[in-house]
């Protein structure tokens, strides 16, 4: 029984994964012996393993972060909520390296060597390694989304976005908007990971599951949108420079899949 | 005035941004201000890209001219007097209206207004303090505005918009004084100089007092963290500062006869005793026709202008110096290869580094190793030894600094310190001539023969140029 690799399998979401850390610690079946996966369907089961579902439970995942922003600051727990916020393939999933694991084992590493966030920098460890790819994955598209997330004014006065992205970056464009637009009533729906931020003028925001949107809703435009639109259009054509056109830098510099949710570039 | 009157909305800003399309300065870094829960708008220290036009140039501010009626007679200039063009002007209002919505649509971080001299460099200085005026005192903007101060204007109004704006900016528009006689008689050096001196002196008091007071609110025991009570300060209406996100100006590359070396020396001079935030660099395109003017039939310079680029970060990042790049003797980059390469080949005598031994400045000093990378090593080798798949991982340009380092002792497979070998190698990476540029079949490529051997086969690359952008990475 000694070679026995506990896989610890939790939800895909900030909580989830600290509720697992949470589990691992508490279960003393000893870091080398444990890992975690967020794979829902795990398609194959290996030989010498032990299955276990953690349930999401706030109040351990509110323990555990409390320990990690002591432990790691600010700017380290920050990091860590990037890595988890990211998107993984279902393949690297259940991988050694999967989200899940690289996080958790950079935390006991972290504790062990009571170096908290420098642990972060040590890029020579796989794990951390691969923490640090996640969380600049989330970070870089949060940072993109920030300019090429794109408002639309409904018929109410209500500002509508939409975006697709790949990592789970709608918190942290929330925060951004709240701060930017303090009197504005707006939503930002995230169709990817089908999530809605709500945020009413003079207050914080919510977020919400939508899992069905309503298309017709979200084209409702004021009237004076449209006069905005094509404003917009025109300066987007006027400004740029014919003989220095360019399309490869331009399209490296906003890749095409940001494209349909921007008014200039919407196919 | 007549004609502008009876001119709509989206005639007029497709004269005026068209207008103010060969300004490059576009950026909107520089200044952190959280919002103040009432008004619209915050600013983020590394900038913000909204979009990127046809060129691949970025998008960042609504950049546009209050009016392109100019008295001046720049020959290099779409607006010169003497050019029979379509004219028009904005109202105050207009202009805070177009920034307030395309800003809440989040289009823009900001405005960028530059303008032509209506009547008198005072009577448009003027205009611009009452639009920037508006737009924050009674539209309550509290986001990015970048404006241009004009040439020849009161300094007491220059001083008053340079506490409304964020960034301001002179264009030098020619590196020398006899260049700007000869193609912008109504400019000078001193018209140019003085005012730049002004904002610098400006920012360099605000910062002063922005000092003492952060330091009297620490003293106050005001239970407020470092970070909230810089933001406290740096809130817009409870204290404004003069110029906060620094100045800037830009110089035209290819309209006169200076040399690289020239030209990046004007811009070391810039950072060292103007302490200018940037210095941009805009390939001369004739687009006024003019017979003073050089016809350039291979298209704008391109490829000079993105080496000036590489050179300007090697200034401002890479502690490099510009007598270290080039000289008298040298006077203009290398077209073939980046002058960081170019540097190093000529001072094989430095290499190789070891990467888990070298201090920072030593591994900024390495081809193919970035400043963030430089960074990402000195912190990642204290938990460890560093080898080449991790320096890999961390983002070193391996194809280019493998010749000049070592890890723990070792290369990372056996080649020769030479300066013909690393060169031919060197050049056969991809990346050193931009392919657009190539491909346009840019001139210089054939009228600069600095004695080295072109490569032999055909470089295909990705355009890495345009406006310098990066994507800042936190502190």
């Amino acid at each position: 029984m000694q070679n026995l690799t506990h896989i610890l399998i939790c939800e895909n979401s900030i909580d989830g994964i600290l509720s697992g850390i949470y589990r691992a610690y508490e279960s003393r079946y000893g870091h080398s012996h444990i890992q975690l996966t967020t794979a829902d369907r795990l398609g194959t089961y290996e030989l010498f393993c032990e299955y276990e579902e953690v349930s999401v439970d706030f109040q351990k995942a509110g323990k555990v972060s409390r320990t990690l922003q002591k432990e790691f600051g600010q700017e380290g727990f920050r990091t860590l909520c990037e890595a988890m916020s990211a998107w993984e393939s279902p393949r690297d999933q259940t991988r050694e390296m999967s989200k899940a694991n690289a996080v958790y084992k950079t935390v006991a590493l972290g504790l062990a060597r009571k170096e908290g966030a420098r642990v972060l920098n040590y890029l020579s460890e796989p794990y951390v390694n691969r923490v640090f790819q996640l969380s600049r994955s989330t970070y870089y598209e949060s940072h993109h989304l920030l300019g090429f997330l794109r408002f639309a004014e409904l018929e109410n006065g209500l500002l509508f976005a939409q975006i697709h992205p790949k990592n789970y970056v709608l918190p942290l464009l929330a925060d951004h908007f709240c701060d930017r637009l303090p009197q504005e009533n707006f939503i930002i729906y995230d169709d990817s990971h089908k999530t809605a931020a709500f945020h009413k003028a003079g207050s914080s925001y919510l977020l919400a599951d939508i899992p069905e949107a309503d298309q017709a809703f979200m084209e409702r435009y004021s009237a004076k949108e449209k006069e905005y639109r094509a404003l917009w259009l025109e300066f987007f054509h006027s400004i740029a420079i014919d003989a220095r056109k360019n399309p490869s830098l331009q399209s490296s510099n906003i890749p095409k899949r940001f494209w349909k949710d921007t008014v200039e570039l919407k196919p | 005035m007549q004609l502008t009157q009876s001119m709509t909305m989206m005639e007029k800003l497709h004269i005026l941004s068209d207008a103010a399309k060969y300004d490059v300065a576009c950026t909107s870094s520089g200044v952190d201000r959280s919002g103040n829960g009432r008004s619209m708008g915050n600013c983020v220290a590394p900038g913000v890209c909204h979009t990127f036009s046809a060129d691949g140039r970025c998008i960042s501010l609504l950049k546009i001219l209050f009016t392109n009626e100019c008295v001046f007679n720049c020959s290099y200039c779409l607006n010169n007097c003497s050019r029979d063009v379509k004219r028009a002007s904005f109202t105050p209002e207009e202009i805070c209206t177009l920034t307030m919505e395309f800003y809440r649509r989040n289009y823009i971080e900001g405005l960028f207004l530059s303008s032509g001299i209506l009547v008198s460099p005072n009577y448009t200085m003027e205009l611009i303090y009452r639009t920037l005026h508006q737009l924050r005192h009674v539209h309550q903007f509290h986001g990015y505005i970048h404006v241009k101060a004009i040439p020849g204007a009161d300094p007491v109004l220059l001083e008053k918009t340079g506490f409304l704006a964020d960034r301001m900016s002179i264009n030098l528009e020619l590196p020398t004084n006899d260049s700007l006689r000869s193609l912008a008689p109504c400019k000078s050096r001193s018209t140019i100089l003085k005012p730049m001196r002004q904002i610098q002196n400006g920012i360099a008091a605000s910062s002063r007092q922005q000092l003492e007071l952060h330091h009297w609110l620490m003293g106050q025991e005001t239970g407020l963290s470092p970070h909230r009570a810089d933001s406290r300060i740096g809130s817009w209406q409870s204290r404004p500062r003069f110029v906060p996100a620094g100045q800037s100006t830009q110089m035209i590359i290819g309209a006169t006869p200076e040399s690289d070396y020239q030209i990046m020396s004007v811009a070391e001079g810039l950072y060292q005793n103007f302490d200018l935030k940037r210095v941009f660099y805009s390939a001369f395109m004739n687009v006024t026709g003019s017979s003073d003017l050089p016809a350039l039939p291979g298209g704008p310079p391109l490829l000079r202008e993105h080496r000036l680029y590489q050179a300007d970060w090697l200034l401002r990042y890479y502690h490099f110096q510009v007598s270290e790049l080039l000289s008298e003797e040298r006077p203009d980059f290398n077209i073939f290869l980046d002058p960081k390469c170019d540097w190093a080949l000529r001072h094989l005598e430095r290499f190789p580094v070891e990467i888990n031994r070298a201090d920072y400045k030593t591994l900024l000093r390495v081809p193919g190793i970035g400043y963030k990378s430089a960074e990402r090593i000195v912190k990642a080798r204290r938990g460890g030894r560093l080898d080449f798949a991790d320096l890999k991982k961390i983002g070193v340009v391996l194809k280019r600094a493998l010749y000049f380092i070592t890890c723990s002792g070792r290369q990372m497979y056996p080649t020769r310190l030479e300066e013909d070998y690393i060169c031919r190698n060197l050049m056969a990476d991809k990346t050193q001539i931009p392919r657009e540029i190539r491909e346009s079949g840019y001139q210089q490529l054939n009228l600069f023969d600095l004695g080295m051997v072109a490569p032999s086969e055909p470089v295909a690359a990705r355009m890495i140029t345009g406006i310098p952008f990066d994507i800042p990475e936190r502190a």
